[in-house]
């Protein structure tokens, strides 16, 4: 039962069913002709409950792929690697600013991560990041953090 | 207003140049993420939804409207000729278009596939005229107990329809709303699950939730796979499919047009499951069913036809009665209020210049697919050689530049990131995103009508069965949550489920 990914799954929505709930509660259920604020989150939350506890159920009685077999044979990796860079990135970008971070990220995703020719890699980094730049600030006025690079942008 | 004067109206407003340009750039847009792997038209969508913030409303609707039936088009190419689907409707298609490739038919059959989506769009179109103001017209009878229960509907089957468990479906359906109501409480004012952050009292943006569960997470799913793709390297030869394909071809598109309509007006229906019924259908009356899945045309000219006319259908509901049946409209449907415009009955009173323009956009949005897709199959075919090594890292950039365009926040990108590795662990353990971000668009409507109802009915369930169309919503809804107890509709369900995978 510890290694089914089911089970695991169930138990997580369980408790988030049961958060809802309890934030329902708080928020107020108020009257059947005067629904409040947490009218539907409580009945909702109920509702993720029972459908978690199905799931739950469902696992005990058939069964399910443990969290290895989940994973096996594939890059799991790589994906760790772009999550952490995409993590780091959304936090950082408005420090860093849009151009740095977006060549960083464009250039470790394809140097390290998934390789290309790293010529080729360079050209494309740059032409994206810069291209994309141009038609959002320039074009669609869109404001894109300067960061690192706000005196020599602005 | 009758339909010629509407129409007429519309072609004046989808002829200006200005909304040709959008079209256009829609449609070739739509076949791009059709032809590309990895990115679908929901993902496109919210990509440029922002960029549609910068023209009028119904020059911003049209290019959405192009990029969705313009991707179903786009879709066949990198089944046929790489034999992986270009995005979800046309994973059927891979079975004997690329089968007829591999035998040096790769031609006839990109061009019964654009031929048949032509046919088929065309036909979607012409009874979205015809259907739209009739039932528009009955839609302004509907109260908050009818729309809420037919919201209900649509979830429910939406969720039956969906792979896997439909426990989960509906779990991923109540945590849709959830998200949903994040946000200031429409009535009270009050702040519901905020967790004292300001970025939260608006709600949780659409894109970053779309961008998140379906683009980065479908990247981070094809990264733990070594994408093989294998594009036909023999002459791709005439497209123009010779009289013995069309003998062979013209009842199926008939059969899948008029199959894909009827599944993409149905709430929770659309394009996917059209498709694979055709399919399903066309093996099963053909009298040589052991040629499906070594080239026969008819399985790629019925789910062709199934999902085009399955995306023009599916505007009924979100034209008419504001409600969208599937994801991608409901992304349109977030574009619309976002323009400041509602969806619904009212539509073709308030603005028919919006609504007719969007109709007669797509009668031209037709034409021009089928003059992208005939000639320029050779140029989609370049396209498909590039590495995904580099195709990736720009899908994730135009991802987070969608993003954070949409809402000029950097919360927005960290909210796509958490819903991408949340979308890419819901894939892992078998919930489907689809019922979530439905919900998650129907939400506050849900909970709006549900809260004017008991109010109205002060506090008694009984309106929404002493209603005839509410209760028979809840009716169909109820009958959707029994069907899989049923052994031989259980059965049924895993094979469509088994076969989409």
């Amino acid at each position: 039962m510890l290694r089914n990914s089911e089970f695991w799954g169930g138990l997580f929505w369980l408790l988030i069913g049961g958060f809802i709930v309890w934030a329902g509660r708080d928020m107020g259920l108020g009257r059947l002709n005067e629904p409040g604020p947490g009218f539907a989150f409580y009945w909702i939350g109920l509702l993720m409950s029972g459908l978690a506890l199905a799931v739950i159920a469902q696992a005990l009685v058939s069964g399910g792929p443990s969290f290895a077999a989940l994973w096996a044979g594939t890059r799991w990796v790589k994906v760790t690697i772009v999550i952490a860079l995409l993590l780091a990135y959304a936090l950082g970008f408005e420090a860093i600013g849009f151009i740095p971070a977006t060549l960083a990220l464009l250039l470790v995703l394809m140097w390290f991560v998934d390789p290309v020719d790293w010529r080729l890699a360079l050209l494309v980094a740059v032409i994206a990041t810069f291209g994309v730049w141009a038609v959002l600030t320039k074009w669609l006025k869109i404001q894109l953090p300067a960061g690192l690079l706000e005196n020599i942008l602005r | 207003m009758d339909i010629v004067t509407g129409l007429g109206q519309g072609f004046a407003v989808a002829l200006q140049p200005i909304n040709l340009l959008y079209c256009f750039i829609g449609v070739f847009i739509g076949t791009l993420v059709g032809v590309l792997p990895g990115i679908g038209p929901v993902s496109a969508m919210s990509l440029l939804l922002p960029v549609t913030l910068s023209g009028t409303p119904e020059s911003g609707i049209i290019m959405m409207a192009g990029i969705y039936y313009g991707s179903m088009y786009g879709g066949s190419t990198t089944s046929v000729l790489v034999n992986i689907p270009g995005e979800a409707a046309s994973v059927v298609t891979c079975i004997d278009g690329h089968a007829m490739a591999k035998q040096g038919r790769a031609g006839p059959a990109l061009g019964i596939a654009a031929l048949g989506s032509f046919a088929a769009g065309t036909f979607a179109l012409v009874a979205l005229m015809l259907v739209a103001p009739a039932l528009a017209r009955v839609a302004i009878a509907f109260g908050p107990p009818e729309y809420f229960s037919l919201m209900v509907l649509g979830l429910t089957v939406l969720s039956f329809l969906s792979q896997g468990a439909m426990a989960k479906s509906l779990l991923m359906a109540a945590v849709g709303i959830i998200l949903g109501l994040i946000g200031i409480d429409q009535i009270t004012a009050q702040p519901r699950l905020t967790f004292d952050r300001l970025e939260l009292l608006d709600g949780v943006g659409l894109v970053p939730i779309v961008m998140g569960l379906f683009g980065v997470a479908e990247i981070l799913s094809n990264l733990e796979q070594e994408l093989k793709r294998e594009v036909i390297k023999a002459r791709i030869g005439g497209l123009w499919p010779s009289m013995q394909d069309w003998a062979q071809s013209k009842w199926a598109i008939v059969r899948g047009t008029l199959l894909g309509f009827f599944l993409g007006i149905l709430p929770g229906g659309g394009a996917v499951i059209a498709s694979f019924a055709s399919y399903a259908i066309e093996k099963k009356i053909s009298k040589t069913p052991e040629r499906f899945g070594h080239g026969a045309i008819e399985g790629v000219a019925a789910p062709e036809a199934a999902n085009n006319a399955a995306a023009g259908g599916a505007f009924i509901p979100l034209m008419t009665l504001g409600i969208p049946p599937n994801v991608v409209m409901a992304l349109l449907l977030g574009a619309f209020i976002i323009h400041g415009l509602q969806p619904g009955p009212l539509l073709m009173i308030q603005r028919p210049d919006v609504f007719w323009g969007i109709v007669a956009s797509m009668y031209i949005g037709n034409v021009m697919l089928l003059v992208l897709n005939m000639p320029l199959i050779g140029m989609w075919v370049q396209v498909l050689k590039l590495p995904y090594s580099i195709l990736f890292p720009l899908i994730l950039m135009f991802c987070i530049v969608g993003v954070f365009a949409s809402g000029n926040a950097s919360f927005d990108v960290l909210l796509m990131v958490v819903f991408g590795v949340l979308g890419y662990l819901m894939r892992k353990f078998g919930y489907e995103p689809a019922p979530l971000v439905l919900a998650f668009v129907l939400g506050p409507m849900l909970e709006n009508n549900l809260r004017k109802s008991l109010i109205l009915s002060h506090g008694d369930f009984q309106i929404f069965i002493a209603r005839p169309i509410s209760a028979v919503c809840l009716l169909l809804a109820v009958a959707a949550l029994a069907a899989p107890l049923l052994p031989a509709l259980a059965r049924r369900r895993a094979t469509i489920a088994a076969s989409e995978t």
